[in-house]
């Protein structure tokens, strides 16, 4: 978009404003609305953010995947379109850690309660974890690389950590299980309470919305940062060029 | 506010509970808070 | 008090370098944690809180150990940069300050680590300390200063080697082993209460003369290293 119009900050606006209303709403449906859970009483209030935020946080890793992929197809044929991807794939994995930390420091609160332990290794947990220190890692990486390399460096990892995923998660739940049975699709007695399903749902809606609102956000920053950076190089060029030879 | 009343600070489960809910509100806003913070340092240079 | 003011000025410097980028505080952060979550992965310690109570001392001190050393590692690297190491040896102030600047300096970065690193450690492990927790706030310091006050020498005397980062672990681990082993008595025996206070106070007073005998070596040799071309 060469021009920028009015358009686009307003749809971020609208969207912002539709997603704070819709966790508003989210927020009072599970607070307010549901009625406690009949095994674990309050607490079993937090499944109502931990969960959606839970499956979401395993959203943004396959969108890193996509955009590392595409840019290094795009890396030697089209460095714009690279650069775009490569935004893309910061914001994504930035956003990847900050939802899996979220599930994993509410799933630890909520484990103090009901299980009256902070942590154990069990199948979800440690690969919960393993993500989190895959994308932390990323990030990492990001941080410590020299500025030509880091970008391609990152995109390989990323690709690494997005296959590591699944295996992971494969490989865990064959060895150890505790974390209680999937709600969805999972064995006889899974599957929630109707009464629960509208906080949930209000919930997941909230913060999918915030989380495309976020990620896009901080793509936009991303993106602004490379252009900034662009103009730098390119004065600098011009002023090398200004000095008489 | 009816949450006040609601949240029963001495219970074990209800101020885990708020612990939870204030976690993910702060670390969500402070993202917003911090992209939002950079946003406005980065010159927007398509002009 | 001239010597004091040295020491602070190089801890300054050091500080204020490490603060602008933070790669070393987050490097060993970020590794340590990794540890703790290898070793989780390797032995069940919620499973086993007893087991997990033996050995969670030597796990904490491993994986400081390991953490350090790949802080250590580029401690002196910054030095090297723009001949900053020629300059060091030409100013007047005497190079045991440099030494120890850098050494306090260090100290702090592992400190910080290892406040961060033992809430999660407790947390992953589900530790319970039977003993007096305020123990470890002895046992802690001084074996890190251990840690440091050698992993910063052996660093500077790996400076001109050719696999730098390679010899300091095989140089640091032989020399700090009688430290490593009174950290982790003293800390298991806090853990699991089965030492009495006097035995845990002979090992930290062990840890502290270590800690005493080896910062004098350092500052007395450390001008040795410097200038040994």
């Amino acid at each position: 978009m060469e021009q920028r119009t009015p358009t686009l900050r307003n749809v971020a606006w609208l969207w912002f404003g539709i997603a704070i209303a819709v966790l508003v709403v989210g927020f009072r449906q599970a607070i307010f609305l549901t009625p406690a859970d009949a095994a674990q009483g309050d607490i079993g209030r937090v499944f109502y953010y931990h969960v959606p935020i839970a499956m979401l946080s395993l959203l943004f890793p396959y969108i890193n995947f996509a955009a590392s992929l595409a840019y290094l197809f795009w890396r030697n044929r089209d460095p714009l379109k690279a650069l775009t991807a490569d935004a893309l794939a910061l914001a994504s994995a930035e956003v990847a850690v900050v939802y899996s930390s979220i599930c994993l420091v509410t799933g630890m609160i909520w484990g103090r309660v009901a299980w009256n332990i902070w942590w154990t290794w069990d199948a979800r947990l440690t690969s919960m974890l393993i993500l989190w220190l895959l994308y932390v890692s990323y990030l990492m990486l990001r941080r410590f690389s020299s500025t030509g390399q880091s970008q391609t460096l990152a995109a390989v990892l990323g690709i690494f950590a997005a296959v590591d995923v699944p295996i992971v998660y494969m490989s865990i739940r064959w060895w150890r299980t505790q974390h209680p049975a999937p709600v969805f699709g999972g064995g006889a007695n899974s599957g929630m309470d109707k009464s629960m399903l509208p906080a949930f749902f209000w919930n997941l809606a909230g913060w999918a919305l915030w989380g495309v609102l976020i990620l896009l956000f901080r793509f936009a920053l991303e993106r602004r940062r490379q252009l900034a950076d662009q103009e730098a190089a390119l004065q600098a060029i011009e002023a090398s060029l200004e000095i008489p030879q | 506010m009816t949450w006040h009343l609601f949240f029963d600070i001495s219970t074990m489960a209800h101020r885990h509970l708020l612990a939870a809910y204030a976690t993910v509100l702060i670390v969500q806003a402070g993202y917003l808070g911090w992209i939002a913070w950079n946003w406005f340092r980065t010159k927007d240079r398509r002009y | 008090m001239t010597y004091l003011r040295h020491v602070l000025d190089h801890l300054r410097k050091d500080l204020r370098l490490e603060w602008r980028s933070r790669d070393s505080i987050n490097g060993m952060l970020f590794f340590a944690l990794l540890v703790v979550v290898i070793f989780g992965l390797a032995f069940d310690p919620t499973s086993y809180p007893t087991t997990t109570r033996q050995i969670a001392g030597g796990i904490l001190w491993v994986a400081l150990l390991f953490a350090s050393i790949t802080a250590l590692n580029q401690t002196w690297t910054r030095e090297l940069r723009n001949q900053v190491l020629e300059a060091q040896r030409m100013a007047p102030s005497p190079p045991s300050a440099l030494f120890l600047g850098k050494v306090i300096a260090n100290m702090l970065f592992v400190l910080a680590v290892e406040a961060v690193l033992a809430p999660v450690f407790i947390v992953f492990f589900n530790l319970h300390v039977l003993g007096n927790v305020w123990l470890l706030a002895l046992i802690l310091p001084f074996g890190t200063w251990a840690l440091v006050v050698n992993g910063t020498f052996f660093a500077a005397l790996g400076l001109r080697a050719r696999n730098r980062e390679l010899l300091l672990p095989l140089l640091l681990l032989p020399i700090s082993l009688p430290a490593l082993l009174a950290m982790v008595q003293a800390t298991t025996g806090v853990l699991t209460a089965e030492l009495d206070l006097i035995q845990i106070n002979t090992w930290i007073k062990q840890l502290a003369g270590y800690d005493i005998i080896f910062t004098t070596i350092g500052i007395l040799l450390f001008e040795t290293v410097l200038n040994a071309e």
